[in-house]
């Protein structure tokens, strides 16, 4: 259809911090958020798209990640591979990429659920896993800075419950 | 969005927090979703879009402020829970309310003005359902999945439920209404009038799309257009046919009718593609059949014979096309037409019986083949070359072909008449018309009715000795025709069955090279004089076992000079062959004597006369004397009286001899005086005429040889499946040899129990424990 001589189409978005960000739509539309919006609207205006919910920094981090993955073939609708689901493999150009403070990591894992972008998504979680694997609960709470809120005797029924995935 | 993502979500959420009043948010929603049901084409901007986008998501996500993490809870969702639910449980009331606005005002229209509401609410709302179903998926891919996950009933992404609604809170009010403007439009159609033919087809989209498989909602079904479109579609179409069928045939002729039914079936076909779903074919098609075909099918087939009578192929041919759509429609026809084979079968021998003994045998022939020809072309072009309706000719020619009025005046009366005509065919005639194609089609036509005949043992008996004749007395037409037909029998009967005809063949190949070597013997033997006063002869040595010729009935003495001749022949043979015996079939052999004592009329010619040998030797006693009496005939040649008395009738006939007294009868006392004044033109005189009553008399032979040779038949079988076997019951040796012979002929049961006590007489067989049989080696 369109010849490689022909400019790319791109769309602008507009962060939570006002900010506009140029980028190609086919990047843009790894996010099925904005693919489905461009569809229905039939993004031909060049009307800028507000992500209220996204800031620049993190935007930037998101596209950088949507670039790298432009061309991959769109997730199946529901069930992914199994194998991705249960390994805590991540690609290395993905580890790479995710080796930000705790903040950023946070923050991409949040806009990828409301942009709606499932492999960064899974991505994150993947990393967060990573970070608690083999740790104590209290090495987790404080890793996280997590504050303990059980009683002894709730933290002792849960023990118990669990106790069939215990490492032994 | 799968539980691991939640609780990853759960356990890290940033202290954002969002706190905005639920009541406030929906109403912020609930006038986007107004905005997308009902303004759509005002068009939406991209903020308004992902206004109302983060505003779902946000309201999903803000339990994790309200509710924060509370392991006490086992079942750790209840804030997520519970604001998804109420999100989804406000649009639910808004569809409803929505939904109800729509079918207030569809109650204003009808008929076709109803539809094209329908339709364009339909469309809007669809439309609509998809926006939403964007514009929600943050509670699709987390609240309704996990809602469904878990198992949940009623609950649907919100597409679906847009769906669902409809169907509960629009649908179901107005569907009738709605069916009865599609039926009116149809019923329309079908009385010729044009409609718009897309309403029904969106009416029919919009049903299938509302039928939704309520274990899988991404799954759909065709339940909802079965029950409300389909059932009364069909309905209607029964009662309209019904109706429609019932008036046309009071006003009308069966074949009128049939072509109306014929178009009416094509018309609802081709209905099918223009505007309702492929599905529909076969119950459309079957409901229309009912009405049409089978709640009429007794007057069709009353039809039936009428039609045949009067050979209307055209009509015959749509009756079988409409009656061949319900099941078991053709039997009773099948029935029908094979009993009117049979009687016109059986006509038609009538009408041809009606000549007595002078019966030709080609006119029988044609008459049997006038009456398949006719009907096989009925069957090929009305009834499609079914394979039961060809079933049903055969049966019906079977039956005409062996039972019929001929028959009844002398058994085995069809083979005998069709190996005559054959041997007319095959044999010389006058009229050289008969190419080689237009044989070949003949002969096609005797295995036509060959194919039918019972006895084909008495056709083959008839046959060979008919074909011995054209061989010995060399009038066979062409030895080619002759191969093709042996071809075809031996094609038909197989091997055994031709066997002995193409001996007979052989021999006469045979008899010729023998001929030759006989010629270069004599000339090598004798001189010229030597060989000049003898008889110039040739001769067919013939197979005993092959040949279905008898040796002469009469006592004869050959004239010295014939005398001569064959033993000369005998000497080469025996030379040749040694220790075999020749016999001499004198009523088989002729001749040709120069009459010098006469001249053809205007030419300077003696005439020849061709003579049998019988006649040769009587003529020859006129060499020594012109008188010679009847006596002396008998004495000279020793034939018995029912040979030599005819031999003299053609002579006197023919003006060849006067008897003295005139007119006397042949007998002792009569003298005979050779005429000299005999008057002719033809060079070439045939006395050598064919005696009736020894035809008759073959006939007669050939109908006792066939009951010897069945016998011989049954037994033959009996001894080769008891060869077999070795052991066996009675009444199943009996039923294997009918098995065994019936392509020759129809045993009697009585005859094979005959021949098996001959069997055991003979000590073939013995009899064993019971009704068991055993074979002695």
């Amino acid at each position: 259809m369109a010849t490689s001589t022909e400019a790319p189409k791109t769309v602008t978005l507009t962060t939570s911090d006002n900010a506009d960000i140029q980028v190609e739509r086919e990047v843009a539309e790894r996010s099925i958020l904005i693919k489905n919006l461009l569809e229905d609207l039939g993004g031909d205006s060049n009307e800028a798209i507000p992500i209220p919910n996204v800031n620049e920094a993190v935007m930037k981090k998101v596209l950088e990640w949507c670039e790298q993955h432009r061309k991959d073939p769109p997730a199946s609708q529901d069930d992914d591979s199994d194998s991705r689901k249960k390994s805590t493999d991540i690609d290395e150009w993905d580890q790479k990429f995710m080796q930000v403070d705790q903040e950023m990591l946070f923050e991409i894992i949040l806009a990828a659920n409301y942009l709606d972008i499932k492999a960064l998504l899974d991505v994150g979680c993947k990393t967060v896993a990573n970070m608690i694997k083999g740790k104590s609960p209290d090495e987790i709470r404080k890793t996280f800075n997590i504050q303990n809120d059980f009683t002894p005797e709730e933290e002792d029924q849960i023990r118990r419950e669990n106790e069939w995935a215990e490492d032994r | 969005m799968d539980a691991f993502h939640v609780l990853m979500l759960k356990l890290f959420v940033h202290p954002r927090a969002y706190f905005v009043l639920i009541s406030c948010r929906w109403a912020y929603l609930e006038a986007g979703v107004e905005k997308i049901m009902t303004d759509l084409r005002g068009g939406m901007d991209m903020k308004t879009y992902m206004g109302l986008y983060t505003a779902i998501h946000n309201f999903c996500t803000a339990q994790k402020a309200v509710a924060g993490t509370n392991f006490s809870n086992h079942n750790n969702r209840g804030g997520a829970h519970l604001l998804g639910e109420d999100l989804y449980q406000h649009l639910i009331e808004y569809l409803k309310n929505h939904l109800a606005g729509v079918q207030t005002r569809s109650k204003e229209h009808v008929d076709e003005a109803l539809l094209t509401f329908y339709i364009k609410e339909w469309n809007r709302y669809t439309t609509a359902g998809q926006y939403n179903n964007h514009l929600f998926r943050y509670l699709n891919r987390h609240w309704v999945k996990r809602e469904m996950d878990e198992g949940k009933k009623n609950i649907y992404d919100i597409y679906t439920l847009h769906l669902v609604r409809w169907k509960e809170d629009m649908f179901i009010g107005t569907q009738e209404s709605v069916m009865r403007s599609v039926l009116k439009l149809v019923e329309k159609q079908r009385n010729g009038e044009t409609i718009e033919q897309s309403h029904i087809k969106s009416v029919v989209d919009s049903f299938v799309s509302l039928g939704l498989d309520e274990s899988d909602s991404s799954k759909s079904t065709l339940d909802v257009y079965k029950e409300y479109f389909e059932r009364p579609f069909l309905k209607a179409t029964s009662e309209y046919y019904d109706n429609e069928s019932k008036q046309f045939l009071a006003e009308n002729s069966v074949v009128e009718y049939m072509k109306k039914a014929e178009a009416r079936l094509d018309e609802e076909k081709e209905r099918v593609p223009l505007y309702l779903l492929s599905e529909i074919m076969s119950p459309l098609m079957r409901t229309c059949e009912e009405s049409l075909i089978t709640k009429h099918s007794s007057a069709l087939r009353e039809e039936f014979q009428v039609l045949l009578d009067h050979d209307k192929q055209e009509d015959l041919g749509r009756m079988y096309k409409l009656l061949a759509r319900i099941p078991e429609g053709l039997d009773p026809l099948r029935n029908r037409f094979e009993t009117h084979v049979r009687k016109a079968g059986l006509a038609a021998v009538e009408k041809v019986a009606q000549e007595g003994d002078n019966l030709e045998p080609k006119v029988y022939v044609e008459a049997l083949l006038g009456v398949h020809t006719q009907y096989q072309d009925l069957v090929n072009r009305a009834f499609n070359g079914e394979s039961e309706f060809v079933r049903s000719l055969d049966n019906a020619c079977r039956e005409f072909v062996n039972r019929n009025k001929i028959c009844k005046s002398g058994s085995n009366k069809s083979p005998e008449l069709l190996a005559k005509y054959t041997d007319q065919l095959l044999k010389k005639s006058s009229s050289k018309m008969t190419e080689e194609d237009d044989m070949e089609k003949l002969l096609t036509q005797i295995m036509t009715v060959f194919k039918y005949i019972e006895d084909k043992d008495v056709f083959q008996k008839f046959y060979s000795r008919m074909l011995a004749k054209r061989l010995v007395q060399t009038t066979s037409a062409s030895d080619d025709a002759e191969t093709s037909m042996i071809s075809k029998l031996k094609e038909a009967c197989g091997f055994e069955y031709t066997n002995k005809l193409q001996r007979m063949f052989q021999d006469m190949q045979i008899s010729k090279d023998l001929n030759t070597a006989y010629r270069d013997w004599l000339s090598t033997t004798y001189d010229e004089k030597e060989i000049k006063n003898n008889v110039d002869a040739t001769y067919h040595i013939l197979g005993t076992g092959f040949w279905p010729l008898n040796p002469p009935t009469t006592p004869f003495t050959p004239p010295q000079l014939i005398v001569k001749t064959y033993e000369r022949f005998a000497t080469f043979y025996n030379a040749k062959h040694q220790g075999r015996k020749l016999t001499w079939l004198w009523q088989l052999c002729k001749g040709e004597m120069k009459a010098n004592y006469l001249k053809v009329l205007n030419s300077k010619v003696a005439p020849t006369f061709q003579v049998s040998t019988y006649q040769m030797a009587i003529l020859l006693l006129f060499n020594d004397n012109d008188t010679v009496t009847y006596d002396e005939m008998v004495e000279g040649t020793k034939l018995g009286k029912e040979t030599l008395d005819p031999s003299i009738s053609v002579f006197i006939k023919a003006k060849v001899l006067t008897a003295q007294p005139e007119n006397a009868k042949p007998e002792s006392g009569v003298s005979y005086k050779l005429n000299h004044g005999f008057k002719t033109k033809k060079i070439k005189t045939n006395l050598n005429i064919g005696i009736k009553s020894e035809q008759k008399q073959e006939v007669e032979d050939t109908h006792k040889t066939i009951e010897e040779d069945r016998k011989l038949l049954v037994q033959s079988a009996i001894v080769r499946i008891m060869k077999s076997r070795k052991k066996m019951r009675h009444q199943q040796l009996v039923s294997e040899t009918i098995q065994q012979i019936k392509n020759r002929f129809m045993p009697r049961v009585g005859d094979i129990k005959k021949c098996i006590d001959i069997l055991l007489e003979k000590e073939y067989l013995e009899r064993l424990e019971g009704d068991e049989l055993g074979y002695l080696a």
